[in-house]
Order: C-alpha cells, then structure tokens, then sequence
C-alpha cells in the first residue's frame, strides 16, 4: 500500500477529480485536505508507523488551497486556535 | 379565502394554466432544496454527523447532471489512517 502511494506521490502532477467535490467552488476540497493531512500525520505517528503516505494530502492541498489560507491556518495550528478538528 | 379564488377561477377559466404552471414551479424547486437538503454536502448534525462528504463511495456522482464525466473509473486517491 505505501509503496504505491510512494509511486503516485513520485508521478504527481496536480490534484486528481475529486468526485465528493465536483462543482467549481474548490473551497471545501482544500479545507478537507489540509484537515486529512493533520489528521493522518496524528493518526499515524500515535501508531508509530512512518508518515510518508500523508505527503499525498500535503501535495493536493498546496496545489489546491491559496498560499494565505495556507500560512492563516499553519499560524493557527502553532497558536492552538485552529478550528478545524484534527 | 380558497372559495374566494374557486369562484374567481369558475368565472375566468383561462386563469387555470397560470395556477398549473406556478404550482408546478413551486414543486420543482422545493424538491430540488429537499434533494440538495438530503444530499452528502451538507452537515445537519455537528457532533453526530461532522462530515457526510466523507463517507461516500469515489465513484459516486453528486451532481445532477454531469457532462464528458466516466465515474465508474475513479479510486480513493489519499492513503488510509
């Protein structure tokens, strides 16, 4: 399994069709995948296995999401105000 | 004020397309917000239910009405955790 996500994270080009998020308005696509990232790199560091897979997530939401988001939302993780829940 | 408008209608037939066609109007789009309503985009319950989008299958189409798109081809893209 991680090394097929190795290989599709090595071949990346751009955020695949999403199909829960198919219209124009991409908004909840970047807030889900900014969330699933956090969540994963949570999930598998409290197994003890290797995070490497979540860099999937990380690569669509930087394709995704705006830079300011982005910044906005790193600032509130490290402030502990992020309202989002991972 | 139903018997009012029944008997205005008996003394002007004409006036019977315009209920149809309002009233169909009418259904039409309070079944398309029940069909929005009941769909995965939205969240009802916050605790209960954070996320329904997440918990249909890849394939699924959501939209309506969707042009040039294969869904029976898609796969979950993200690792599992």
């Amino acid at each position: 399994m991680s090394d097929v996500i190795e290989e599709k994270i090595k071949n990346y080009r751009t955020a695949p069709f999403d199909a829960r998020f198919p219209n124009t308005n991409q908004t909840r696509n970047c807030f889900q995948n900014y969330l699933d990232f956090h969540r994963c790199n949570k999930a598998l560091s409290d197994k003890g296995q290797d995070v490497a897979p979540c860099d999937w997530y990380q690569r669509v939401y930087k394709s995704i999401c705006p830079m300011s988001w982005v910044a906005k939302w790193d600032d509130q993780i490290e402030a502990g105000s992020f309202p989002g829940k991972i | 004020m139903l018997s009012t408008v029944s008997r205005q209608l008996k003394s002007h037939p004409a006036l019977v397309p315009l209920f149809i066609f309002i009233g169909g109007g009418t259904v039409m789009s309070g079944a398309y917000l029940l069909r929005l309503a009941m769909g995965p985009h939205v969240s009802w319950n916050r605790n209960g239910n954070p996320e329904p989008w997440n918990k249909t299958e890849p394939t699924q189409q959501h939209k309506f009405y969707s042009v040039n798109m294969d869904y029976s081809k898609l796969k979950k893209e993200g690792p599992d955790f």
